[in-house]
């Protein structure tokens, strides 16, 4: 019984390590190939669940953005999602300046430059099409 | 219990009021409150301290900034008399974790990873210390700065082990420590906006050191709840809000506009039309220039 215990916690934390470095792997992998004129500055790691009833997406953020600089949205799914991992950005009055998704034509932009000229906190929106089921990372960067 | 929904409401109102001011008056003002109740501090959950340690700018885009404006770079700025063994509580420790942080941020962004390997063994001793150093890829991190190959692994390395040392320290009720190295990190990112702000006295860059008004406000947040700690901490506290006092009467001001979108190599390109104006006089900058040079010599002196 000790035997098994010892087993299972074994494989247990080998589990949790690969887990783990399998994450970084994919944070860094998604942030490198967020072009060479970027600099990368945050992350965000998304792991969420089928949504019943979507009405707004549902992970958030908040980030101060600056003045003059501009950023680079990069969003990445991984292979096992049932969506694709899409943003939007809403200022302090709640209005959306930004959205990764073309609710008309149904595009949706793996990346999104932004000029920013109003500095302030944002709150970053971040979810899967169609409230789908999916893990992904959002990474932030300036763009040179 | 009319009482307790007439409060409620008068609460949910107040509130209200105190967050979209801002937006109505087109203006970013501080609460009305001259500082932070420690009651509405405590009250933040793990979430909102969470957000409020993400929201905070990176030193890297201060050091952009300077790139971007082709100021040199200046080894003066570096905190260099801080010595990682002299260090003798957690409080030093944490807080000149963050201070060497921002100097890291600053030397890679202009490839001085030379000079950057004593920081980056100071960095090292410190997380060692306070029991975070398992986060902290030093070895990575210091091949990558002698190779001077991958300038973007370098960035990504150093904010990751960062951002994984304030995570830990987060949610292992070690939130104090966390606090601080972001403190850190924003006063030396601080000192050296207004260093160079100084001597090279760029309308973009003193913008950016007016705007941090806008911020002030959440660091003061995530200190709050250990300004009666013990001595340390209350001369922290203190020190933050005599640099609030500084900006008080510095005006933030916004015009309006939609953003404008176009497509470009397959991305979105999204520029903002709405813009952010700061008004600060030149009295009012060198107060803030003052009062920064001030607390931080004081602080990496204090070993």
């Amino acid at each position: 019984m000790k035997k098994i215990f010892i087993t299972l916690s074994f494989l247990l934390g080998i589990g949790i390590l690969s887990f783990g470095q399998v994450t970084d792997q994919f944070v860094s992998k998604c942030a490198m190939n967020a072009g060479t004129n970027a600099r990368y500055l945050k992350d965000f790691r998304i792991q969420l669940g089928k949504s019943s009833a979507q009405k707004e997406l549902r992970f958030k953020a908040n980030m101060s953005l600056w003045k003059n600089t501009k950023y680079r949205f990069t969003m990445c799914s991984t292979e096992d999602s049932k969506g694709q991992l899409i943003l939007n950005i809403k200022d302090e009055a709640n209005k959306i300046i930004l959205s990764s998704f073309d609710s008309k034509t149904g595009k949706i932009y793996s990346f999104v430059d932004f000029t920013c000229n109003k500095s302030g906190i944002y709150q970053l929106n971040y979810d899967f099409t169609n409230g789908q089921q999916g893990s992904g990372i959002g990474v932030v960067s300036m763009i040179k | 219990m009319k009482g307790r929904i007439l409060l409620f409401l008068l609460i949910l109102f107040t509130c209200f009021s105190c967050r979209n001011s801002a937006n109505k008056a087109s203006e970013f003002v501080f609460p009305e409150s001259d500082s932070v109740p420690l009651s509405e501090a405590e009250k933040l959950s793990p979430e909102a301290i969470a957000d409020i340690s993400k929201n905070i700018s990176s030193p890297v885009e201060i050091a952009n900034l300077l790139q971007m404006l082709e100021i040199p770079f200046g080894q003066d700025y570096i905190a260099s008399s801080i010595d990682a063994n002299k260090q003798s509580t957690s409080f030093d420790k944490a807080l000149k974790l963050g201070i060497l942080g921002a100097d890291l941020g600053y030397l890679n962004m202009y490839e001085k990873t030379g000079s950057s390997l004593d920081v980056l063994s100071s960095i090292r001793k410190l997380a060692e210390d306070i029991k975070v150093g398992q986060f902290f890829d030093f070895e990575s991190i210091k091949r990558l700065s002698q190779n001077r190959s991958n300038l973007d692994s370098l960035l990504f390395l150093s904010i990751d082990s960062y951002n994984k040392i304030d995570t830990y320290l987060r949610e292992n009720d070690r939130g104090q420590l966390s606090a601080l190295m972001i403190i850190g990190v924003w006063i030396e990112g601080q000192y050296l906006a207004t260093q160079v702000a100084s001597q090279f006295p760029d309308t973009m860059l003193i913008d950016r050191i007016g705007e941090q008004k806008i911020i002030l406000n959440d660091l003061l947040l995530l200190i709050s709840p250990y300004c009666n700690h013990d001595s340390e901490y209350t001369a922290l506290c203190n020190d933050l809000n005599n640099i609030k006092d500084k900006y008080r009467d510095i005006r933030i001001t916004y015009t309006q506009g939609d953003p404008v979108s176009a497509e470009k190599n397959g991305g979105l390109v999204i520029t903002q039309t709405e813009t952010s104006v700061v008004k600060m006089s030149k009295e009012q900058l060198d107060g803030i220039i003052g009062i920064t040079k001030s607390i931080r010599d004081r602080l990496i002196l204090n070993n």
